[in-house]
């Protein structure tokens, strides 16, 4: 078995019509087969170089877990069979350093580019998932969805960070960003998970119960199922997300992460 | 096998609540209320004009005095401006807790519904000294402000006590001496503010368009 994985972005109608570049990002990395990492970020519309940091966020938080398999490897004890599921302290602890890493390295560049930090700021999701658990953490808005193997049920892991209000939400690049950051982690065995940004909150999550609409993920789902190399053959994914259908729903950038254990 | 394509939920339209906070005591008889009614009227008009503002913006009216509430919280579709008389006294602290607990009743709502909101409005307009009480309610408009739980404007027309609003008004937005009675000025500037923060994009500021229709007192 293994982790089948493809992550897309694209630019909102909105950002095309001032001829803004996408501010999202959206990557991930598969360690010794059984490991996922994935990281998706959204670059504040009023930040400066908002698509840098994005993406150097994501970028630097695959970096800074690269070695999670080895990690893992060491947590295990010789009687269990596979690496247990972080527990809530563990997760926090290592999100926590993960975001202080991203911080330095963002301060890094802002000096380097004669900036500030703030004109990176962006959000963060991050999910690390082998066969048997997945632990998660998000600072501001977008959403990471999982449905694990024994439920009928698509799982909202974070319900999205807004503030009290529609334009608010929080960044990386907040001082008290590891204070605003949410931790999960979930002891069953994710089959899917789909993380993304808030471009398509509102046609994937239903905001009155905060419950993923099972519509919108089921084909995703199966896609994954269907294709061999979703690397490769990304063509139904490109689709949707430049889709006129879906432009009319929502003029912001747009990104899809999606894994798949088979 | 052809996978099928994704469905989209429905959610309802994001909200942005303003509540009218407006002086209907006895020295607004005359021209003043007139100009004023002439003013709702016109921002109306104006916000019907953007589709995505009119299907966002929902505005409340608070009279006083004595206080009472004109109009509960209506999309600008089904808003009919009301003909607001001039009489009585100005029980402003009165109205402003008023205006405060309606809004806090409103936010309730929303939540209870699954409607997102933007940081909501809460626009005083008056042309007197308050006959109350108004330390206990500038108190709360301050400390909503601080924590970002609304944006207040005070805007004062010919006869009000700039001094006084300026206490009640969060020192970041000093309040706004109306030129004359251009009501009709303030209140397209009012549904332009709107047209921006309907449109504007989640996590991002906005920029209010230039006040034209009064003095900034600072």
């Amino acid at each position: 078995m293994r982790w089948k994985a493809v992550a897309h972005f694209t630019e909102g109608t909105s950002h095309q019509h001032q001829g803004v570049v996408c501010q999202d990002y959206a990557d991930y990395r598969v360690f010794d087969d059984d490991v996922v990492v994935g990281a998706v970020a959204d670059g504040a519309g009023s930040a400066k170089y908002a698509e840098i940091g994005s993406k150097l966020a994501v970028e630097r938080t695959l970096k800074f877990l690269s070695r999670i398999s080895d990690h893992l490897q060491k947590r295990k004890k010789t009687w269990q069979h596979y690496s247990p599921p972080l527990s809530d302290e563990e997760a926090g602890k290592l999100f926590g350093k993960t975001v202080n890493y991203v911080q330095k390295k963002l301060s890094k560049e802002a000096v380097s580019m004669d900036c500030s930090i703030k004109d990176f700021a962006c959000t963060l999701l991050v999910f690390i998932a082998t066969p048997h658990w997945i632990a998660a953490m998000q600072i501001g808005d977008g959403f990471i969805v999982v449905h694990p193997e024994n439920s009928e049920e698509y799982q909202l892991l974070f319900q999205p960070d807004k503030g009290e209000f529609a334009n608010e939400t929080a960044f990386i690049t907040s001082p008290n960003a590891v204070g605003e950051m949410h931790i999960k982690v979930i002891a069953e065995k994710p089959k899917f998970i789909c993380a993304s940004t808030d471009g398509l909150e509102k046609v994937a999550i239903r905001f009155s119960d905060w419950q993923p609409f099972s519509r919108f993920f089921e084909p995703f789902e199966e896609y994954l199922r269907e294709t061999d190399d979703p690397e490769t053959e990304d063509q139904y994914l490109k689709d949707f997300l430049n889709s006129e259908r879906l432009n009319q729903r929502t003029d912001d950038d747009k990104t899809l992460l999606l894994c798949l254990w088979e | 096998m052809p996978v099928g394509l994704p469905e989209f939920v429905e959610n309802p339209e994001n909200r942005c609540p303003v509540i009218l906070l407006l002086d209907t005591s006895g020295s607004m008889l005359g021209q003043p209320i007139e100009e004023l009614n002439g003013g709702l009227a016109a921002f109306k008009q104006d916000v019907l004009k953007d589709t995505q503002a009119s299907l966002c913006v929902e505005v409340a009216i608070v009279a006083f005095g004595p206080v009472r509430l004109a109009q509960d919280f209506v999309t600008i579709d089904n808003f009919t401006p009301p003909k607001l008389e001039a009489n009585g006294v100005t029980p402003m602290g009165e109205a402003i807790e008023f205006a405060l607990n309606l809004l806090e009743k409103r936010k309730q709502t929303y939540k209870d519904n699954g409607v997102l909101y933007y940081r909501p409005w809460v626009f005083l307009i008056t042309d007197g000294v308050p006959t109350d009480h108004w330390q206990s309610a500038a108190q709360r408009v301050r400390e909503a402000e601080a924590q970002r739980r609304l944006l207040f404007f005070g805007v004062g027309v010919q006869g009000a006590n700039i001094n006084l609003l300026k206490q009640i008004a969060p020192p970041e937005r000093p309040p706004v001496m109306l030129n004359g009675l251009d009501f009709r000025d303030l209140f397209v500037w009012l549904s332009t503010s709107m047209k921006r923060v309907s449109t504007s994009k989640i996590g991002e500021a906005i920029a209010l368009p230039p006040i034209g229709w009064g003095q900034i007192s600072s």
